[in-house]
């Protein structure tokens, strides 16, 4: 299983490296994960990529891994997660929410979706918003 | 309010969920005036597209009055009359800097889904499936539209909520398909499907100087309205004569179509012997998602060097298809959701200018309260039905 992930921001690498630490945009999670993380000029000005390496194997083996997978909420899910919405907020100063996936995106909705229909009032205040 | 929701393959009912509020700085609110049902809606109600859920509401064809917005929308006022194109694009992202709208990088929150089933996110759309980000749809009283400081455009001329409606997907939808063929005057165009879409490419196709476009369908009031309404010079009623291909070579002087437009997408009708009997029985026992007739007899009629332009959706994958015709013909592949936002002002104009009407496609007109009869009439195509408007 890859233990990299990365993605690509709109924005020059002088200011991701400035965003990357600023709080309300910083990862904690990805900070933790004690993950090497690099910063790269995206060729033909499309802005900087990030690159997350988290450097070692999930514990349990293969066997781990697969239960990780299924449940969606191996280390390496959670920081794509991270990823997306780091680029989110930097790109559109939101975390974009569906009625499906009202967090934003995360790995544990991934199998658990809500319908596509208007979150309840109870169902607002359990999701934060 | 009341909404359309989709309860399981053939079903749809309409039922009491709550209102949408604004999630997100960016929103507005939409008090649905006008809605349609879309061709691409059927491919969720006969379910061929996966990750739809139980209650899930259909429709990304819609329009309304604003009846709020949050604090991030300076654009909009509330009483402002707005039709709402389908993708949802946070106009930022790379993807929508380019004007390629329908790939937008950040509208998607479940971008993990449909990473595994394209490999990449796609953009957010209304009310069509959760891999494209289980948003609601628009077949309701009201609809929260994200980044509508982008999205959405105001309507202030006096036109009918009938002529600018189809705005919203099915009218950019053929216009891109039309562009995507490179059209600079005097080419011949075939268009596979007379729906909706089909009417539109036609009548694109048209406006961009093509100088035959050929419609190609099998029921012959949808071809009558090819011709009579969208302009289209020659049909071909397969249902009569199934050999497409043949027919279109006849048609060309032996050199076949310029470019071919593939309006039908996933469920494709025609067909004839054992390929098509291997697709229905494909389809149907889930091992093939996508039956995919039309769009091999695209590349196969398509000239040498030609174009063929694909915005019928397709969902998964097909079997057979056919690489040796693609590859030594040297024909160029292209494809896509429609860019709605790119093309909105031009189209909007066009209409505002009286080159196209676009309500001459529909065809019935019913309640909201009546949409699980507008679904099947459309899908068994009862009563010569091209167009389903649903009032709220």
């Amino acid at each position: 299983m890859s233990t990299k992930a990365a993605i690509t921001v709109h924005r020059s690498p002088d200011e991701i490296r400035r965003l990357w630490q600023t709080e309300g945009l910083r990862s904690q999670h990805i900070a933790d994960s004690g993950a090497d993380v690099t910063f790269r000029d995206a060729p033909g000005d499309r802005g900087t990529e990030i690159h997350v390496d988290l450097g070692r194997q999930p514990p349990g083996g293969k066997l781990g891994e697969k239960v990780q997978e299924l449940v969606a909420t191996a280390p390496l899910a959670k920081v794509k997660d991270e990823l997306r919405r780091f680029k989110q907020r930097v790109e559109t100063g939101e975390i974009p929410r569906s009625d499906g996936t009202p967090e934003g995106e995360l790995a544990e909705r991934k199998l658990k979706q809500r319908p596509a229909q208007p979150l309840s009032e109870d169902e607002r205040e359990k999701v934060g918003v | 309010m009341r909404a359309n929701v989709w309860s399981g393959r053939n079903t749809v009912q309409v039922e009491n969920v709550p209102d949408p509020k604004i999630l997100n700085d960016r929103d507005a609110i939409v008090r649905i005036t006008s809605t349609a049902i879309c061709g691409s809606d059927l491919h969720l109600y006969d379910g061929y597209v996966p990750s739809m859920k139980k209650g899930d509401i259909l429709g990304h064809e819609f329009m309304g009055e604003v009846v709020e917005t949050g604090r991030g929308v300076s654009n909009l006022s509330v009483g402002d009359r707005v039709v709402v194109p389908f993708p949802i694009a946070c106009g930022q992202c790379w993807s929508c800097r380019h004007e390629l709208y329908s790939a937008c990088e950040n509208s998607n929150p479940n971008a993990g889904l449909a990473e595994k089933a394209f490999g990449h996110p796609t953009a957010g759309i209304f009310g069509y499936s959760h891999l494209t980000g289980g948003y609601a749809g628009g077949q309701a009283e009201y609809a929260r539209v994200p980044f509508a400081d982008v999205g959405p455009i105001k309507i202030e001329d006096d036109l009918t909520d009938e002529q600018v409606l189809f705005l919203s997907d099915i009218f950019p939808t053929g216009y891109f398909g039309a562009d995507l063929c490179e059209i600079k005057g005097g080419e011949v165009i075939a268009v596979f499907g007379a729906g909706p879409v089909g009417q539109f490419a036609i009548a694109s196709a048209v406006m961009m100087g093509a100088e035959r476009v050929i419609a190609i369908d099998q029921y012959d009031y949808r071809l009558q309205m090819a011709a009579n309404k969208a302009g289209a010079t020659d049909i071909i009623n397969f249902d009569e004569d199934p050999d497409i291909v043949e027919q279109l070579k006849e048609m060309t002087g032996g050199r076949g179509p310029d470019a071919v437009i593939d309006a039908v997408g996933m469920e494709a009708a025609h067909g004839h012997g054992a390929l098509h009997a291997v697709d229905r029985v494909k389809q149907a026992t889930r091992s093939e998602s996508d039956r995919g007739h039309a769009l091999r007899d695209a590349i196969l009629a398509c000239r040498p060097g030609g174009i063929v332009s694909v915005i019928g959706v397709y969902g998964g994958l097909m079997d057979k298809f056919p690489t040796g015709a693609f590859m030594n013909k040297g024909l160029t592949l292209k494809a896509g959701q429609c860019h709605v936002q790119k093309y909105l002002p031009k189209l909007y104009d066009h209409i505002v200018a009286g080159h196209i009407d676009p309500a001459f496609v529909v065809t019935h007109r019913l309640p909201l309260g009546e949409a699980p009869n507008g679904y099947e009439t459309f899908k068994h195509k009862q009563d010569e039905c091209v167009k389903v408007v649903l009032k709220p």
